[in-house]
């Protein structure tokens, strides 16, 4: 589903990504791990172009999204993410949140557009919520509202940046919650975070990213059981 | 759309309106000619305001014989008040089609345009206050004294020429008596029959009996350079008028006109009162033109706010110059540019309202679009990045998710700027729009009160402000319903 070729990314001089290879499958949930400045971010954010690539390739769909004349809008409509914060928009009720995009973008009615938020905010536990503005949420609650309006595009893939980091720790289960329900679903996903026990049972796949470079990849199993890297071991061995 | 469809709506019924009111109230309704007069009227008897039946009316001698002429000519005869100082770029730039205004035909002016023959001809006489009457009596005891004339008046270059005279020249009539009274000056130098009407509505004034050399002066009617037809139509109306002796005749009667009940009301609360009708035109126009201004700058600014962050430089170089010309040059400046300069440059003309609105929208539109910018780029990052990764397009994104933030925090400065407009649109009252502080001068100079009529228009621009000041706080609480925790 995505095919990423040596993709590079640097700021200045400063090079963030060395050259990541990765071929992510339908359906796969794939938890991305490491150290602060590892670039994890930077990576995930290469994924819909927040961060235009400095060199590699990116294929979506088998589509080239990285071609200089590739309309990366249109990309994006089936490409949800999930920010550390949250980025609701703060003028519009929980409803309107989860429907601008799909009426203005999808140019769905507002009927079916509303009828597909509800739905979701069902789905997350916020149905009565639908009225409030972000303002007047909790952080778990505005994360929880975040993923729906990047579900509200139904997306085919949901990418998840540091989705907890910012929560306070008793609303963190909340948010992991809905996660894993959505991974249940069959929902590919790219997840970064420091959350281990998460990624552990929640990952198909495991990537250690380090200096720019995945480092390291595998089942749970194999990455927090037996790492084989001698920086793996050291990352878990002061998390874990 | 939802956000945008009634501002559209609105703004679209706001053009028509200006586009339909705008000139209807700018120029007279009806068909056919129009010939449009030039005075400045606060040259009694000549031309003076006077409230006739609780309705201001220019009155004088000089009208009787704008009237005669647009009589012959048949056309409709329009007036327009306008600052002495400015009748002659008002001549050249093709606004008003002659002057009648007691003016005289000098070389200099000549040069500019042409005049007609000569209708009247005035001596010069010296006023002072009663006390003083004797002490000034020869055309000798004038000099070294303090001389109080009208700015670009005909006395001001004969007072020029007295010896050691130091000259005040202060814009009207009115003023040159309020000098006197206030002994800001010694000594004025009058038209004779404009003294007169100034010595019977004040009985602390007085005439001397000094003459003044050589002062005798001509008042001819001007009209635009080569306007050989209608030159040629005035003076066929003058010379009717010179045999039946008809000017002197307009002058008494103006002179009696102006002379009777002139009752001083001294009391703020009856100024107020008999000239509410003249406040109340005045606020109407004073908020016609902040509002339309406000609104057409608040458009062109969120334009030129956009411009401003625009990608492209040559995009922004120009949004730059716009703003930074706009803020570094006085509105003042920009308002005669506009109502004259091109006028006469470019043969486009605006009538005043147009030009009052023209100016104000584009001098707001420099501040709104710097606060515009601030406010946009005040919204946070992540915004932007949320609605793109949703896949909205930068424009989407612009109007759905970033301005409307932005103009939300930007509300109070907003709101500001419209307070401030409402008190800078009085200098408009410069080009002759009938707002309130046209108005106010308007009312000093019938009643010769120089504090009460600006302290009630002091007071209206107060209330207008700090009202508005209010309401918009309250608009902003209602706004901020989202940010309620």
């Amino acid at each position: 589903m995505i095919n990423v070729k040596g993709l590079k990314k640097s700021f200045g001089k400063n090079e963030v990504l060395t050259g990541i290879d990765i071929d992510i499958a339908q359906g796969e949930v794939v938890v991305v791990i490491g150290p602060s400045g590892s670039g994890k971010s930077t990576f995930l954010r290469c994924l819909n172009l927040l961060e235009q690539p400095t060199g590699g390739e990116i294929y979506f769909e088998d589509e080239l999204i990285t071609a200089r004349k590739y309309d990366i809008d249109s990309a994006r409509r089936k490409m949800g993410m999930v920010f550390q914060h949250f980025n609701l928009f703060p003028h519009k009720t929980v409803l309107q949140n989860l429907t601008i995009a799909p009426i203005k973008v999808k140019k769905t009615d507002t009927a079916s557009a509303q009828k597909i938020a509800l739905d979701l905010l069902q789905t997350v536990g916020l149905a009565d919520k639908k009225d409030a503005y972000p303002n007047q949420l909790s952080g778990g609650q505005k994360q929880r509202i975040a993923i729906a309006r990047a579900l509200a595009m139904q997306p085919h893939v949901m990418l998840f940046d540091e989705p907890t980091s910012a929560l306070d720790p008793e609303m963190v289960g909340e948010v992991l919650e809905v996660m894993k329900k959505l991974a249940q679903q069959g929902m590919t996903m790219v997840i970064v975070t420091h959350e281990m026990g998460f990624a552990r049972e929640v990952g198909d796949r495991i990537i250690f990213m380090d200096g720019g470079r995945i480092v390291e990849q595998g089942t749970p199993e194999q990455v927090f059981g037996s790492p084989s890297n001698a920086r793996t071991q050291d990352f878990l061995s002061k998390v874990l | 759309m939802k956000v945008l469809k009634p501002w559209l709506g609105c703004l679209i019924s706001i053009l028509m309106l200006f586009f339909m009111i705008v000139p209807a109230m700018a120029s007279a309704e009806g068909s056919g000619k129009t010939i449009v007069v030039g005075l400045s009227a606060d040259f009694a008897p000549y031309e003076f305001h006077k409230n006739i039946d609780g309705q201001d009316q220019i009155v004088g001698s000089d009208v009787e014989i704008a009237k005669r002429i647009a009589a012959d000519m048949g056309a409709q005869l329009q007036i327009q008040d306008i600052p002495f100082d400015s009748l002659l770029p008002a001549l050249s730039s093709g606004r008003i089609d002659m002057i009648i205004s007691g003016m005289t035909p000098t070389e200099d002016r000549r040069k500019n345009v042409d005049f007609s023959e000569s209708y009247y001809i005035s001596r010069q006489v010296i006023m002072t206050r009663a006390e003083d009457k004797d002490k000034y009596a020869s055309f000798d005891s004038l000099k070294g004294i303090t001389i109080g004339v009208q700015k670009g008046s005909i006395q001001e270059g004969i007072a020029k020429d007295i010896e050691g005279a130091k000259l005040t020249s202060v814009d009207k009539i009115s003023d040159v008596v309020l000098q006197l009274q206030s002994k800001r000056v010694d000594a004025a130098v009058m038209e004779g029959p404009v003294a007169e009407g100034q010595v019977a509505n004040h009985s602390d004034l007085a005439i001397t009996a000094a003459q003044i050399p050589n002062s005798d002066t001509e008042m001819a009617i001007a009209v635009k350079k080569g306007n050989t037809e209608l030159l040629a139509q005035i003076n066929s109306t003058l010379a009717d008028l010179k045999k039946t002796d008809a000017v002197p005749k307009f002058i008494q009667e103006a002179t009696a006109l102006n002379s009777d009940e002139q009752t001083e009301p001294d009391n703020i609360f009856s100024i107020f009162w008999d000239y509410r009708h003249y406040y109340a035109t005045g606020v109407q126009y004073t908020l016609l033109l902040s509002a339309l201004g406000v609104l057409f700058g608040f458009v062109i600014g969120l334009i030129v706010a956009l411009l401003r962050l625009s990608n492209l430089n040559v995009l922004r170089w120009i949004a730059m110059t716009y703003i930074e010309i706009l803020r570094g040059t006085p509105m003042l400046v920009q308002l005669l540019i506009i109502h004259y300069g091109i006028a006469q440059t470019f043969h486009i003309e605006f009538s005043v309202l147009q030009s009052g609105i023209i100016t104000l929208s584009i001098n707001s539109s420099a501040y709104l679009a710097e606060i515009f910018r601030a406010g946009i780029q005040g919204v946070d990052r992540g915004q932007t990045e949320a609605a793109r990764s949703l896949g909205m397009s930068y424009g989407m994104t612009l109007r759905h998710i970033i301005i409307p933030q932005a103009i939300k925090s930007v509300l109070p400065a907003i709101g500001n700027e419209f307070v401030v407009i409402i008190k800078e649109s009085s200098i408009v009252s410069f080009i002759g729009v009938a707002d309130l502080m046209f108005q106010a001068q308007a009312v000093r100079s019938i009643t010769y009160s120089a504090l009460y009529p600006l302290l009630i228009a002091a007071a209206i621009y107060f209330v207008m402000t700090f009202v508005l000041s209010k309401l918009l706080g309250m608009v902003e609480r209602r706004w901020s319903v989202s940010d309620k925790r």
